[in-house]
């Protein structure tokens, strides 16, 4: 086995590798003649070719067999998420914090709300109809243009002092700050009660709901038996105007659905079912 | 082996812990998974390293065990009194006494000899016992007569000696040492391994570095780009396989052992399987290593003995009334006796007192007549003359039952026929004319011919007027005659082969394997048995052997037609090294005569200098050197001396050949059987890796974590890829060539190209059908998912839309996501059980080998399914592990996938057996 043993010098072996790369006296580039290269290649390109085709073949079997309305399962869907605005997230979750004097500290947060409003604006919602059943909107047909579904109107001003129409600062400049509440949109869910519910120990009057007693309208959940999500549907939100925060200490508010088939209490995700944020307000 | 794995695995883990400390730095709530794998790496590193030597270790043991050589007390007179002290407490100059069935505790100087006899077959491989005198006899202190060795037995006799050499000093030691500092090649799957990691680590490196710049120019930030760098680089460390395959060789390692080759190291195993020269001792490997009868000769006639173990065929015509007579010849002219208490012994196996010719004709009789004891009772023995130098015969006188007295004889054929003047023909007494001197002389010369030990026996009715009952022989003066006897026949003796010899050296001829004999026996007797086992075949001649056919001088003959060659000790000495390769090259049978165990070493270095991977045997001590020099040192479990089995990798628990080859078979299947496992293993590598690439070229959500695929490594795949180690062997193993050490690698490109590219991709793209059916029954159709990454991932994101318009938290997606990998998992399973059914074949049918002969092949697709499912139902379910509880419809997501893995693997095998030597069976087979 003397020759395995046998210490190369460099100029060996890159002479070696050249002889590799071309060998002049066989004609072979890399191990392979030309024309071997392009049988290779050939079979190769015919190889993937036809895995191409069989999973595109799979992908469009798949395609074809999922419903294109609902979605088959909803494993990870149990229960909806709840999500606030404004959200800023600091090291653990959603923190505001912010300076009643100083309007940079609040500006950002008020801007958010804003421009989350903007598609609850009449000229958004125009294509959707007025409901006040009050009941779950079923609909078997579609009506609406484009073979699709109504959706329900939600304008901003259902919000009343907290639509930022009234008040653009939505409260933030006074200490008594509008924070609006959504539920996530979640096919086939069937809510049998219908409360934001933050458990605040402070007087009654800590806070207010509005629409008022922190009710979703049933027709604007995304009804069962309803299919995929109307184009202009905008999820039903709740706001909530907190109105005697204590100053200059953090505050941890917990938001959760109080519903039978609602989890709040998934160790794992926070966001499940309710929504929990710190506020600060400084003055 | 296990080093240049290791090595492998140690750069992956050094690998893990910087990306950790990269992404700790970065972000200190990173995922701890690259720690893990680092641990895990290391782990698998040390429980596998330990697993070798635990394996090694037990062998060690076992030869540990065998015998006990080094001496304990010695008996020394210090003082003036004798004393009984350690071995190791004497020094130069001691004055110790050695008695029989002593060992010698040093290297002694014979002051003072009684008849001492001593074995020194583990130090020189003579296994006549020599005597011991204080004369000195010769230069070299190995053949001058009154030295005494260390380890070596005094057998009868006693002595007093002075000690001159201790220790390490010891020609014992010296060799020993000689031994340690012969520097020990890399065995070849070392080779194999170190190559096969070059190709993985090219791999890794090369698809890393071109995903890194792909990375670049998708501006992600450098240091990001950096830890998918290093994630590439440890996707394609197969954890499992330093296991798998350590555990192979360890299963094979014990196979060998049950058919008497005990492997001392794991990576011998293999290496027996690619010898493809065995240099083999003679006496007691080949042969017997007993004196039995071969041939006799009386009425004219040569007739042959059943030599083979138990010599139960003895198939010559036995009525002549001359067998008769030589027969009680052979019963009464003995001195060996059976040992006491033996009755239940078998006859072979009896402890004889007596040197090797008459034990063998006391067996031979024994066999043939049975209770040799009684007829001898029955003839009394009046007067006995033992053998000696001087006048080369035996004689003794016995009663007989017709009041005559007998006298037998036997000894060298041509004293024995000076003494005659009659010879015994079909039972009459005939003058011993010219014609039957001429007939004894051919016969004679024909069994001398066949390297037999010939003997000759004669006797004498003395008459019973001259000799009356009440004679009194005297031995001294010889009152009786010793000349006019008559002639009865001649038996010759030899060592014989062991009967599964020749088949053994068939199959190696048929395998390729160059089987040479070093012997220190006579050249005509070397050749004899060569030719007998086959080593030299039938058909072939030496130089010599042309010579006498075409009566024309040695030296005209063409060397190129002789296969065969027989070379003695003598012409090696002289012989350059540039001759040497020659003679290796030109001649395929070759036996090397009158060779000392020293010259061993040069003949293995020879075979070496062609390339071969050389499989010596040894027993002394003196082949300790060419046993470590050696691919692969074989030492005898039953005559071999300590030093040579611990300079050797296998120890032959039987000392016989045929279980070399055995061996090797074993050998050459295990190799075969690796690459199969390796296959396997690569396969479910780029299954494994595509994930990552897809994840960074097109930013989908991970389909595929660190954790889950150590699950698949260390999990799912390792009883499967050990159960390929249980493989029956294709086609006939032992009718091919030894595998050419650089041209049949153990890992071929085919090999590589084949797993990577062909059935990883189809496993990958089956394992990426299971991600999206998974993503998209739950919300998330495959357009979506594209470049949905940067989204999916923010952690502030806690109502992300999918297809329907479900909004999404970031722990439910994390959820989806690990229900994709649990998917992913199942998929790469389901088609790993495809690939471990493919891999039970390189080249036949799944048919043809049969689904149901390696059951082990079920044990592990049960165990695959068992381990996934725990996984899958619940018990994967910790945060940590990042499996979910999955539906049972995942399961089926992938089976089309298996299904066509398998029908494009016999579609290539059918191909390759279809069109041998075409462009697919070079491109596809491996």
């Amino acid at each position: 086995m003397a020759a395995l043993q046998e210490k190369k010098t460099c100029s060996q072996r890159m002479e070696e590798f050249r002889h590799y790369c071309w060998n002049p006296d066989t004609g072979q580039m890399l191990g392979r003649t030309l024309s071997k290269w392009v049988w290779i290649s050939l079979y190769y390109v015919a190889f993937y070719v036809v895995m191409t085709g069989l999973f595109a073949l799979a992908i469009y079997t798949l395609m074809w067999t999922i419903d294109p309305y609902t979605p088959d399962y909803q494993d990870q869907l149990k229960s909806p998420g709840v999500t606030l605005r404004p959200d800023v997230y600091g090291e653990r979750g959603l923190e505001i914090f912010y300076n009643v004097s100083d309007n940079a500290s609040w500006k950002d947060l008020t801007q958010t709300l804003h421009k989350f409003l903007t598609a609850y604006s009449p000229a958004a919602q125009e294509e959707n109809i007025n409901c006040s059943s009050g009941q779950y909107f079923n609909q078997i047909e579609f009506h609406a243009p484009n073979h699709t579904k109504f959706s329900c109107k939600f304008t901003a001003e259902m919000l009343q002092n907290c639509s930022g129409l009234t008040d653009p600062n939505f409260g933030f400049g006074e200490g008594k700050p509008c924070f609006i509440i959504k539920m996530n949109r979640v096919s086939l869910l069937r809510l049998d009660s219908k409360y934001i519910f933050p458990p605040f120990r402070q007087s009654p009057q800590s806070h207010s709901f509005l629409p008022s007693s922190a009710l979703c309208s049933k027709h604007q959940i995304p009804p069962t038996n309803q299919d995929i999500t109307p184009p202009h549907y905008s999820n039903p939100l709740v706001a909530a105007k907190f109105l005697n925060i204590p100053k200059n200490k953090e505050v941890i508010i917990v938001c959760k659905i109080i519903a039978e088939n609602v989890s709040f209490d998934n160790p794992h995700d926070p966001y499940e079912g309710k929504v929990e944020f710190k506020l600060k307000i400084q003055k | 082996m296990v080093g240049g794995f290791s090595s492998l695995l140690w750069a992956g883990a050094i690998l893990c812990f910087i990306a950790y400390v990269i992404e700790f730095t970065k972000d200190n709530s990173a995922s701890m998974d690259n720690l893990f794998l680092g641990i895990v790496l290391v782990l698998v590193v040390i429980l596998t390293g330990m697993f070798a030597y635990y394996q090694e270790a037990k062998s060690t043991n076992i030869i540990g065990s065998i015998s006990k050589m080094i001496p304990r007390k010695a008996l020394v007179i210090r003082d003036g009194e004798k004393k009984e002290i350690p071995a190791e407490e004497l020094v130069v100059g001691d004055i110790v006494e050695i008695k029989g069935g002593d060992q010698i505790p040093a290297d002694i100087r014979i002051l003072d000899s009684q008849g001492c006899k001593v074995d020194n077959s583990s130090l020189t491989g003579e296994s006549e016992p020599q005597l011991r005198s204080c004369h000195f006899t010769h230069e070299n202190p190995l053949e001058t007569k009154n030295i005494g060795f260390y380890s070596t037995t005094c057998l009868e006799g006693t002595a007093t000696g002075m000690v001159i050499n201790t220790g390490d000093r010891t020609i014992i030691g010296r060799i020993a040492s000689l031994a340690s500092s012969v520097g020990q090649e890399k065995t070849p799957i070392a080779i194999e391994i170190e190559h096969f990691v070059h190709i993985v680590a090219g791999v890794a490196v090369s698809i890393g570095i071109v995903f890194f710049i792909i990375a670049i120019c998708m501006k992600y930030r450098v240091l990001d780009a950096v830890i998918f760098l290093i994630g590439i680089i440890l996707a394609n460390v197969p954890e499992g396989l330093v296991a798998a395959v350590t555990v192979s060789l360890s299963l094979t390692a014990k196979r060998m052992a049950k058919k008497n080759c005990l492997v001392k190291n794991l990576e011998a195993v293999e290496t027996l399987g690619s010898t493809s020269i065995i240099c083999s001792d003679k006496t007691g490997t080949l042969t017997q290593n007993r004196m039995t009868v071969a041939h006799l000769w009386f009425d004219n006639q040569i007739y042959r003995a059943d030599t083979s173990e138990d010599q139960k065929a003895q198939s010559f015509d036995q009525s002549s009334a001359t067998w008769a007579s030589l027969l009680n010849i052979v019963t009464l002219c003995n001195r060996a006796e059976f040992g006491a208490g033996q009755e239940n012994v078998s006859i072979m196996k009896k402890i004889v007192m007596g040197d090797a010719s008459e034990t063998a004709l006391l067996k031979f009789s024994e066999v043939i007549m049975g209770d040799v004891i009684e007829r001898r009772k029955r003839n009394k023995k009046v007067a006995e003359i033992p053998f000696n130098s001087l006048n080369k015969f035996q004689l003794s006188i016995h009663e007989t039952d017709d009041k005559r007295f007998l006298l037998v004889m036997k000894g060298a054929p041509e004293a024995i026929l000076e003494k005659c003047s009659t010879i015994m023909f079909n039972g009459q007494e005939q003058p011993l004319d010219e014609s039957a001197r001429e007939a004894f002389q051919t016969a004679y010369m024909l069994l001398g011919g066949l390297g037999e030990r010939v003997l000759g026996f004669c006797h004498l009715y003395l008459p019973e007027d001259e000799f009356p009952d009440t004679y009194s022989f005297d031995t001294e003066t010889m009152n009786f005659p010793t000349s006019d006897l008559c002639f009865v026949g001649l038996i010759s003796l030899i060592d014989p082969p062991r009967s599964n010899v020749p088949d053994a050296i068939i199959k190696c001829r048929s395998a390729g394997i160059k089987v040479i004999m070093v012997t220190g026996d006579h050249p005509i007797t070397a050749k004899a048995i060569a030719r007998s086992v086959g080593i030299i075949s039938a058909n072939s001649e030496t130089v010599e052997d042309i010579a006498k056919r075409l009566k024309i001088p040695v030296e005209q003959v063409n060397k190129r037609e002789a296969k065969a060659a027989v070379v003695s000790g003598m012409e090696l000495k002289e012989m350059s090294p540039e001759q040497l390769d020659e003679l290796l090259k030109n001649h395929s049978e070759i036996v090397f005569a009158r060779t000392s165990p020293q010259q061993k070493l040069i003949i293995v270095e020879g075979c070496q200098r062609q390339d071969a991977v050389v499989a010596v045997t040894g027993d002394g001590v003196n082949d300790s050197p060419a046993l470590k020099k050696a691919n692969i040192g074989i030492a005898m479990g039953f005559a071999g001396s300590d030093a040579a089995k611990i300079a050797a990798d296998m120890v032959l628990l039987d000392d016989n050949f045929a279980s070399i080859v055995t061996g090797i078979e074993e050998g050459r299947l295990i190799f075969d059987n690796l690459k199969k496992i390796i296959a396997f293993t690569l396969t479910k590598n780029i299954a494994e890796l595509c994930p990552f690439l897809i994840f960074i070229i097109a930013g989908v959500p991970l389909p595929i974590g660190t954790i889950v695929i150590l699950f698949i490594d260390l999990g799912t795949d390792i009883i499967p890829s050990i159960a390929l180690a249980y493989e029956k062997a294709e086609s006939d193993i032992m009718n091919r060539k030894p595998r050419h050490k650089k041209k049949d690698r153990l890992v071929n490109h085919q090999l590589a190209l084949y797993s990577y590219l062909h059935i990883g991709i189809l496993q990958s793209v089956g394992g990426f059908f299971a991600y999206f059916t998974a993503y998209a029954v739950q919300g998330f159709r495959p357009d979506l998912l594209l470049y949905l990454r940067p989204l999916w991932v923010d952690d502030t994101i806690n109502d992300l839309e999918d297809s329907y318009g479900q909004e999404w938290t970031k722990y439910q997606r994390n959820h989806l996501e690990w229900t994709g990998y649990t998917a992913y998992f199942v998929a790469v399973m389901v088609q790993q059980i495809a690939d471990v059914i493919i891999r039970k074949t390189r080249i036949n049918s799944i048919f043809q080998q049969g689904l149901f002969r390696n059951k082990y092949i079920w044990v592990g697709i049960a165990s695959q399914i068992i381990i996934a499912v725990i996984l899958s139902s619940g018990f994967g379910s910790v945060p940590i592990l990042s499996f979910t509880t999955l539906r049972v419809q995942y399961w089926f997501v992938a089976v089309p996938y298996a299904i066509v893995i398998w029908l494009y693997d016999e579609f290539r095998k059918l191909l390759i057996r279809r069109y041998p030597g075409s462009w697919w069976d070079k491109n596809m087979y491996y």
